[in-house]
């Protein structure tokens, strides 16, 4: 059995100004020692997804609509905040885009990682600072015996990141959620970062959800991919078919939107318009109005279920449009008028 | 000056030497000197007219502080700025003011660079006005709508405010601003760092497609290569202040020859898994911690040209090829 099994999951935010479909009924499932991409432009439901697993969607606004998530055994969305208390942090741990927001400034790092560690442990204070110095020394922190006792600001941004993955390490997690643990890095700091939760994975078997809008990272760290747009997968599948054979208008476009380094004058193909507003039900497919390729009928109706290929590449086909030609037809290498 | 420097004196924007150094002050009773930081340290470049120059480099390494100089927002502390000619350097304070509308700026966040109590109109009117002063009422808006037209943005949406835009079409906004006063250079620093990949795309093919028909020159600073190698003619690698190696978009690439561009280039993630799983990682040391902000990259030799147009740093480089993997 998986270690992770989403079904269907939903949530929603209720606001005055109307309810944002944030998530509508995500599927998702990890082996052990797995990594799953999450791709998608900002606003796709990607982070809220991870929140939802988490349980960390503030309720309310937001509320879980519906959906079951089966983590080694047991359904998350039905445990009690307390319960869940002792799951966060130890079975399943999170790192987000900004280190900075999420360590304590006023806090010496030693004293934040030893609490992760006495949280969820009958550990004294000694053995939980040493366990927080080997930490710190696995993912690279020079001299940790004596950086344990620097507060935040005292780090650069990588080094930073990295006691964050030390920290959302330190109890070996089943399961970690790194939502943009790279964004804000430099390249070469990025490479060093993911070669970091690589090889902690490596050798521990941690599952992997990592949450990203750069292909690039998930094509050198995933295994499987799963595309999202506006609160919806649309596309699944192993990284290879994703890139080498993708199916979706969307995943398709969004390919031949990224400036690549490889080929020379290559013409760098736009998708018009801008992502739907997610407080608005969209009638049959939701990239229809930014869709290049030849419409074939209006859309109407609920959007059609995501369904999985014979090769396990799990597709949304809505049916309207003609995607048999090349993708380099139909994408406009130059979008004038920016209109909503 | 030799021939073989970067820099020669006909060009549209030169820079001859200039250093940007900021002293850290005093500690406070040995009287001691706390040390400089060398932000930028004796670059010495040129640009053409209607040329875009891309500056990549790592946070820290100073292209900020680079384009904030050219624009003499900052005085520099050493070196020349000549703009067409005319010693930017050696203007006063109330002169540069005058000749600051040659140079427009674009910056990362267009949200926090508009004003969000203007609306689109009056924002642009008061740009073109900074070169026109006596243009007003249906000339002035024709030009308002001259200019959304030129950005992609619909002039209809002339008396909407920044918020009321989506992120891309702030940019737009936003570039149309920079374009009003009709500058001769344009500094985009880091301009679709904060944009979806989609959107990216859109405003990069602007840029392209501005300088293009304008003969816009600028100068493009970004961390992400494959960015700037997309936009720019010519790209300059900075670190610590200097320029390590300068070339064309396509030499810089795909040729690198400094070992720092060379690990920079093989950082980059690129969108291609077979690759990804094949190539080498060129992995330097941790750039030395030390407190002392005087180390770096040492005094020497400047550039020197390994191939017409490609120069590369020769100055002694202090950070040594990693073994093995992290």
């Amino acid at each position: 059995m998986a270690l992770l099994d989403v079904r269907s999951l939903t949530t929603s935010f209720h606001l005055r100004s109307g309810i944002v479909r944030a998530a509508q009924s995500i599927d998702l499932s990890l082996e052990r020692g797995e990594t799953l991409g999450i791709v998608g432009e900002s606003g796709s439901g990607k982070s809220v997804t991870c929140y939802s697993i988490m349980g960390l969607i503030p309720q309310p606004p937001g509320r879980i609509e519906s959906g079951e998530v089966h983590f080694d055994g047991q359904d998350l969305l039905k445990l009690s905040d307390e319960e869940m208390r002792q799951i966060r942090g130890n079975k399943i741990s999170m790192i987000f885009q900004d280190p900075m927001t999420s360590l304590n400034p006023y806090l010496r790092i030693s004293t934040q990682l030893t609490e992760a560690i006495r949280v969820h442990g009958d550990v004294d204070e000694k053995e939980a600072l040493n366990r927080a110095i080997t930490a710190l020394e696995e993912v690279g922190i020079p001299d940790a015996p004596k950086r344990v006792q620097s507060y935040p600001h005292e780090f650069s941004g990588g080094m930073r990141q990295r006691v964050m993955i030390a920290m959302a390490l330190i109890n070996d997690p089943d399961l970690l959620i790194a939502d943009e643990p790279t964004t804000a890095l430099d390249v070469t700091v990025q490479a060093r970062v993911l070669d970091i939760i690589k090889d902690r994975q490596e050798r521990l078997g941690t599952a992997v959800i990592l949450v990203t809008h750069d292909l690039g990272v998930v094509a050198g760290t995933c295994d499987r991919v799963q595309v999202m747009y506006a609160g919806q997968v649309v596309e699944s599948g192993d990284t290879d078919q994703i890139f080498y054979d993708p199916k979706h208008a969307y995943t398709r476009s969004l390919q031949k939107a990224i400036p690549s380094l490889k080929a020379k004058d290559e013409v760098l193909y736009t998708i018009a318009g801008t992502p739907p507003d997610l407080s608005k039900s969209v009638a049959g497919c939701a990239f229809y109005p930014r869709c290049p390729f030849p419409k074939v009928k209006e859309p109407e109706g609920p959007v059609p279920e995501l369904v999985e290929l014979p090769d396990g590449h799990c597709l949304r086909e809505c049916g309207y449009c003609d995607r048999s030609q090349p993708i380099e037809e139909v994408l406009a290498q130059d979008v004038e008028e920016d209109v909503q | 000056m030799n021939s073989s420097s970067p820099a020669s004196e006909d060009e549209f924007l030169v820079l001859d030497a200039v250093s940007q150094h900021f002293d850290l002050g005093k500690h406070l009773f040995s009287r001691a000197s706390k040390g400089v930081v060398k932000a930028v340290n004796d670059v010495s470049l040129s640009i053409s007219k209607g040329e875009i120059l891309g500056i990549v480099g790592e946070s820290g390494c100073g292209k900020t502080t680079l384009s904030r100089t050219i624009m003499q927002l900052l005085r520099p502390t050493s070196g020349r700025i000549f703009l067409e000619g005319n010693e930017l350097s050696a203007l006063s304070d109330a002169d540069i003011r005058g000749q600051r509308i040659n140079f427009q700026m674009i910056f990362q966040d267009p949200y926090a660079s508009l004003n969000p109590r203007l609306t689109v109109y009056t924002t642009l009117c008061e740009a073109i006005r900074t070169r026109h002063p006596g243009l007003k009422g249906e000339a002035l808006r024709e030009r308002v709508v001259e200019l959304m037209r030129t950005v992609g943005l619909n002039p209809a949406q002339m008396n909407r405010y920044p918020h009321e835009f989506s992120g891309g079409q702030r940019q737009r906004v936003a570039i149309a601003r920079a374009l009003a006063p009709e500058p001769k250079l344009v500094i985009a620093d880091e301009p679709v760092s904060a944009l979806d990949v989609s959107i990216q795309s859109q405003i990069l093919n602007l840029l392209k497609r501005l300088s293009a028909e304008m003969e816009l020159t600028m100068i493009f600073v970004s961390h992400d290569l494959s960015v700037v190698r997309y936009i720019a003619d010519r790209i300059a690698v900075m670190y610590r202040g200097q320029i390590i190696e300068l070339g064309s978009a396509e030499v810089i690439v795909d040729d690198p020859r400094h070992i720092y561009t060379k690990a920079l280039m093989s950082a980059i993630p690129l969108p291609d898994p077979r690759s990804e799983r094949e190539r080498e990682r060129i992995l330097l040391e941790d750039e030395p911690s030390s407190g002392d902000p005087e180390t770096g990259v040492s005094e020497g030799d400047i550039l020197e040209e390994v191939h017409p147009g490609h120069f590369v740093s020769t100055r002694p480089f202090d950070r040594q090829l990693k073994a093995d993997r992290t």
